[in-house]
């Protein structure tokens, strides 16, 4: 745990931010070269480079659940490809061999420098379609990977001599829907990971094999000792904490209950996680793959320790994530299906972890996140009239996603879903409109959704569109109908989603669980999700906040005054203030009526 | 004899800078007045008219140009001064401004509290029609619903109000229609149209475009016309121009229609100067351009010879600020400066700003009342600052204050004043240095690879170290430094960008439409072109590019056209092939067999500024060079030692000459510190090259 003593602090700081900014400007590749609006504008996608030996680098904004666990994936690339050269690259959607799900098709590059393998570049995207048997990347009622139906690359090359391998290219258009489409998201990969490459290249002729290996190691090396010192002050003890995602009727009709065991070990610097005590892989989508069990409860334990420590191989050295084969939250048995497992489950996986750290005391952890991604997140597919009858399918994202509070601050509003991290970007309405034949309605945040407390969750959104001139296929998951973001130390739960179909006369028709509907032109689907769980008891919220929130009509009168027990007065012509003597009144009568 | 005259009002200090077509002659500089603009102004080119031995009027009538630069709208923007303004927005669709477009640093950093949108919600109104995306009214106007929503916009006494529907682009009649009930029911508010001001695809960075533009009409139209009335009243007749965000000028009248283009205005020229001042030095195509000033460090960057650029400027922090949704001079900006204010925290840490004295009552030292210790009184401390000659001894500095107020806090952290003194320049220089990696070491660009061009009045103050610290070898300070951003507007280009949108695939080309469309921007360009020629400015330059994509694609890049219409299957062909090559040049990929899509057409006008090359200065030494006085001086990182500085006056210094630190160059605008180890060579052009050991 000692950098060699010759590493320069200041080359240090400028090799860390060199990766990351190669990683960025890959994202930027990715992002600016893609066709999909999920990849293209909802930057559905992670980059990421990976050292010659399977261990994680550099990740700058990418997305946790994408590439914590990406060096699984590395790993299997040398392992299974001994004849590695220069020109390969890889496509891998194996969930057993590494993957997050099957729809994060990864490419992976080796990055040779004087002919050694020093860094495999990684672009991982969610596609718009991967061949599923239904037009959905998220097959939550399939029974087995058969059923979900997706075309599986076990780190498969595609690339040889920097040329396609065309038997995998034509393989995947016979398949995958939209096939052009597929195949421009497919060339923004291969870009992404080919301008990582060439900057790599470009970095190692500038400073050296060598120096790039003694900045690796010097470099996790700090990062361990940065993780190592924000361990060292916690408080030694186990946490233990249950959840459950949500039932889907006929599919999952009792729900799935999880349990997340952590055990903080400040004088040995460890965090240990233990998802054995959990049940068996279950006939349907929502099983977490292996990458996925680990990194969505790293990533619960990251948010709550200080956000600006690096997260690579060296700072996950100090936690370890205890799995157990054939596990809905462990390593999967082949064929179950883990068509989901990068949102669903693994967001009551990010929840119950840092909701676990707030049983530490006040001022630790956070409350829970929204758990839905509603039809205002669907995989939509259909025909579009405008332009020939044309084909499309796509991942929306025009929801919100109430975040959690946190002991200094109200939730974020734009969180989408645990495992998003807010890091995802929203579509625009507009260019929805024009990509998709589709009409959004409106789309706006609810209020009085975020559940209240000292620091209030954030609120959830609501989405209403439907079809324009032919039918469409909206296909969802959306789980936190049943059970609530939880807020934690007195603070309140935010509200349920709900999806909701509205038929041209009028009648609303509620879905739960899974969403598989074909609308109507005249028809639309609305979607609430959830808003975020509250931290600290409501009565303790400073009358400033709530007036704000009532100002700026985040929070209802009645809310404010019932729940937060903040009175006002306004006068005559004036703008709202705080009573502050009726404020004092108020909750005390509401603590005493709690008994 | 005709001038050029550029003023540059900053927050503490306004420059002015005087030149013809033989190059820079004068610079002058004043304090800002924050509540008489053009008091500033004036005292400014007075100052300079001074130098050249002329009165103001005399030289305000003998100039033929006027450039003016102003960080008033993006501090009022970034202290939240700009006017109460209502946003208006189709209904359904109210928290445009509240979601942005998503996206956050870090992943796991959710204890911070989600930002306020740059409208607030209870400003916003919802407007009842809808128009789709081809253009088609799914939801007609609702006249009388708007007619009351508008009732309540004027009940909430708004200053202006901004308006942005959806699909405005594609179908302006809805928001025109209210563009025209505000100006009957509000009327005299100004009111900003998304789709006159910024006619792109997605709400969100239209919308936010929109509602920083309204923002700064009512106060900077009425400071840009006071401008005009004012320089008529001085006797100035000529045109005004003002330098814009896009690193070019616009004439006043256009400024006025859209003071959006105000944001960064100043500073943007920064980069202009300091690639000038590089070449002119051959001193290669990669520069770092600082700007010091009394409230804001700015940091811009020069890459291959090329001004960086961005069309994602966010005024605050990326994701969480407000997205100005057009295309800018990429500047980062710091409050940091010489009016730095230095506290100890509730921690006993010692910290520089962000607060600044400003220009009133402005440092210590200034004896205007200033009551806290600042970094300019932290030199004066340190005998950087000469009390009897700053500002060319126009303003004398009172040593006193400034050790009053370095006193409680030295007795605070049981040092001596000059320790403290240090420790506050030492912690200046750090907030400096993240502030350069932010735009050099996180983009990857290694700062020791490029030279350092550093301007602004402090900046000669502590440059050197901060350089040091980042590995860069070569600072290159102009003579001219106190005033940077308004020399770069000499150097500068009257800018007019036009745009059009009209699709166009190149597997079918619909040669007429596009050629109707190019048509179309020529015409334009040659009315703007036109009415330079009128006031003689005829060496102009016109670009045209197209933004296009592979067929289904969702971003477009950029790429030039080779003529100025296309006739023939090769002519698109060659535009095919260039996409391509530019294509797998930006993202190392290329799809041979697919068509490329044209969305939105570009052309843009420059029109060169008549100004000569700038003369080498051919003063030669007759006599040996001799160092005016000898000052102590406090130099070190953390104890501070007492040297003898030899102390030269700029006018003394000659091509070729070199001052070894520990020495002081005091010029008339700026003072340059020579730490001990680093040596300034005065160039050919008279200006100070410093190399660090």
């Amino acid at each position: 745990m000692t950098s060699p003593p010759s590493f320069d602090p200041v080359l240090l700081a400028v090799l860390s931010n060199r990766m990351d900014a190669i990683v960025r400007e890959m994202t930027n590749t990715l992002l600016r070269a893609a066709r999909s609006a999920v990849i293209a504008m909802s930057r559905d996608f992670s980059c990421c480079l990976v050292t010659g030996d399977g261990r994680l680098l550099a990740t700058a904004e990418a997305a946790p659940v994408h590439v914590f666990g990406t060096h699984l994936q590395a790993q299997a690339m040398t392992e299974l490809h001994p004849d590695l050269k220069e020109g390969d690259a890889f496509l891998h959607n194996d969930p057993y061999l590494g993957n997050t799900h099957p729809a994060d098709h990864t490419i992976l590059v080796p990055v040779f420098c004087d002919g050694v393998h020093l860094f495999t570049a990684v672009a991982k995207a969610h596609q718009a379609d991967i061949g599923n048997s239904i037009p959905t990347t998220y097959h939550a009622a399939a029974r087995d990977i058969y059923e979900e139906g997706a075309l599986i690359f076990p780190c498969v090359r595609v690339q040889q001599d920097f040329q396609n391998v065309d038997d995998i290219i034509r393989m995947c258009r016979r398949r995958i829907r939209v096939p052009d489409q597929w195949y421009g998201d497919y060339l923004a990969a291969i870009g992404a990971a080919r301008i990582g490459e060439r900057r790599l290249k470009a970095l190692a002729d500038q400073v050296g094999v060598d120096a790039l290996r003694d900045f690796v190691t010097a470099w996790f090396d700090y990062s361990e000792r940065r993780i190592v010192q924000e361990i060292r002050r916690l408080p030694a003890g186990r946490l233990e904490n249950t959840t459950c995602h949500d039932p889907i009727p006929g599919v999952v009709p009792d729900g799935i209950p999880l349990k997340v065991v952590l055990e903080i070990d400040p004088v040995n610097a460890m965090i240990d996680i233990d998802l054995r005590d959990n049940p068996d892989c279950l006939p349907c989508g929502l099983n977490e793959s292996m990458a996925c069990a680990i990194n969505n409860t790293m990533t619960g334990v990251f948010n709550c320790l200080d956000p600006d420590i690096p997260h690579n191989a060296g700072t996950f050295r100090r936690i370890r994530v205890h799995l157990r084969e054939n596990c809905v939250v462990g390593i999967p048995r082949f064929p179950a299906s883990c068509s989901v497992a990068t949102t669903n489950v693994g967001d009551r996986l990010v929840n119950a972890t840092q909701s676990a750290f707030a049983g530490i005391g006040d001022g630790w952890g956070l409350a829970e996140g929204n758990t839905a991604l509603t039809s205002g997140c669907a995989v939509v597919s259909g025909r579009d009239a405008r332009h020939g009858e044309r084909d499309f399918i796509n991942q929306m994202f025009l929801m919100g996603g109430g975040g959690p509070a946190s002991p200094v601050s109200d939730g974020w509003i734009n969180l989408l879903i645990p495992v998003g991290a807010g890091l995802l970007y929203r579509d625009s309405v507009e260019l929805d409109e024009q990509k998709y034949p589709l009409l959004v309605k409106s789309l706006k945040l609810m209020p009085d959704s975020g559940g209240a407390g000292r620091f209030r969750g954030a609120p959830g959104t609501e989405v209403v569109y439907g079809p324009r001139k032919r039918p469409i296929r909206v296909v969802s998951a959306p789980d936190g109908w049943r059970t609530p973001p939880r807020g934690v130390r007195g603070g309140l739960n935010g509200t349920l989603s709900a999806d909701h179909v509205l038929q041209a006369d009028g009648v609303e028709t509620k879905v739960e669980g899974f969403i598989n509907v074909e609308l109507q032109p005249g028809e639309f689907i609305r979607g609430r999700d959830c808003g975020g769980g509250g931290y600290g008891d409501p009565l303790e919220r400073e009358p400033a906040r709530v007036l704000h929130d009532v100002r700026e009509r985040w929070v209802s009168r009645q809310q404010a005054e019932t729940v937060y027990g903040v009175m006002f007065h306004q006068p005559a012509s004036g703008t709202l203030e705080v009573d502050e003597p009726a404020t004092q009144a108020a909750r005390l009568r509401l603590a005493e009526a709690r008994g | 004899m005709s001038y050029r005259i550029s003023i540059d009002t900053g927050g503490t200090f306004t420059d002015a800078v005087v030149a013809d077509a033989s190059g820079i002659l004068a610079i002058g500089k004043a304090l800002t007045d924050p509540q008489r603009n053009f008091a500033g102004v004036q005292a400014a080119i007075a100052d300079a008219a001074g130098h050249l031995g002329l009165d103001l009027r005399t030289l305000l009538a003998a100039t033929d140009v006027f450039i003016y630069g102003t960080t008033r709208a993006t501090n009022a923007i970034v202290t939240q001064r700009t006017a109460r303004t209502a946003m208006l927005l189709t209904e359904g669709f109210p928290d445009i401004l509240v979601y942005r477009q998503g996206g956050k640093l870090n992943a796991h950093q959710l204890n911070v509290d989600y930002p306020e949108p740059y409208v607030p919600r209870h400003l916003t109104f919802e407007i009842p029609e809808r128009i789709d995306a081809e253009g088609n009214v799914v939801l007609a106007l609702d006249e009388a619903r708007v007619r009351t929503v508008l009732q309540a916009v004027a009940a909430e006494n708004v200053e202006a109000v901004a308006v942005c529907l959806l699909w405005s682009i594609a179908n302006p009649a809805h928001e025109r229609r209210v563009g025209e009930l505000v100006a009957e029911l509000l009327p005299g508010v100004p009111c900003t149209l998304s789709h006159e001001l910024n006619p792109v695809l997605r709400e969100y960075p239209r919308a936010s475009s929109t509602a920083i533009d309204a923002s700064l009409k009512p106060l900077m139209q009425e400071q840009l016309r006071l401008l005009e009335r004012n320089l008529a009243e001085s006797g100035y007749t000529g045109d005004i121009l003002v330098s814009a965000s896009v690193g070019g000028v616009m004439h006043v009248e256009d400024m006025i229609e859209r003071p959006i283009y105000l944001v960064k205005s100043g500073p943007a020229m920064a980069p202009i100067a300091g690639l000038s001042y590089a070449s002119l030095e051959s001193a290669g195509t990669n520069v770092v351009v600082v700007d010091t000033g009394g409230t804001t460090f700015d940091v811009s960057l020069v890459r291959d010879g090329q001004v960086s650029h961005t069309r994602e400027t966010w005024l605050g922090e990326i994701y969480t600020g407000h997205l100005l949704g057009m295309g800018s001079v990429d500047i980062r900006s710091i409050g940091a400066g010489g009016g730095s204010i230095a506290w100890l925290d509730a921690g006993g840490l010692l910290r520089v700003g962000p607060q600044s004295a400003g220009a009133r009552p402005g440092p210590a030292c200034y004896g205007a009342g200033g009551q806290e210790p600042t970094v300019t009184d932290a030199a004066v401390m340190l005998g950087y600052l000469n009390p009897a000659h700053f500002l060319g001894g126009k303003m004398p500095l009172d040593v006193e204050a400034a050790r009053r107020v370095i006193e409680p806090l030295a007795a605070r952290l049981g040092k001596s004043n000059a320790d403290t003194a240090l420790a506050i320049v030492t912690v200046a220089n750090e907030n400096m240095i993240k502030a350069i990696q932010e735009i050099t070491v996180k983009e990857g660009f290694n700062p020791a690879d490029s030279i350092l061009v550093a301007g602004g009045g402090a900046a000669g103050l502590n440059i050197l170290p901060i350089a040091r610290s980042l590995g860069m070898r070569q600072v290159l300070i102009p003579r001219t430094a106190g005033a940077l951003s308004a020399c770069g507007a000499h150097f500068s280009d009257i800018v007019r960008e036009v745009s059009a949108s009209r699709y166009a695939t190149t597997g079918d080309f619909d040669f007429a439409a596009v050629n109707d469309v190019i048509a179309a921007l020529d015409a334009r360009l040659d009315a703007f072109a036109a009415t330079l020629a009128r006031r003689g400015l005829t060496d102009v330059t016109r670009s045209l590019a197209v933004e296009a994509r592979y067929a289904g694609q969702i971003w477009e890049l950029e790429v030039p056209l080779r003529g100025r219409r296309f006739d023939t299957a090769d002519e698109v062909a060659a535009l095919v092939d260039d996409f391509h090559a530019e294509h797998e040049r930006v993202f190392a990929v290329r799809d041979p067999d697919n068509p490329i899509e044209c969305i939105h057409w570009r052309a843009r006008l420059s029109a060169n500024l008549p100004r000569g090359a700038q003369a080498p200065d051919t003063r030669r030494r007759s006599s040996p060079l001799a160092a005016r006085a000898t000052r102590t001086a406090y130099f070190g990182l953390l104890q501070a030692e007492a040297c003898a500085a030899q102390i030269h006056y700029g006018e003394d210094l000659r091509p070729g000459d070199r001052v070894s630190g520990p020495a002081i160059i005091e010029e008339p605008t700026t003072t340059l510190v020579i730490y001990p180890g680093a040596t300034a060579v005065v160039t050919a052009y008279g200006h100070y090259l410093c190399e660090l050991a």
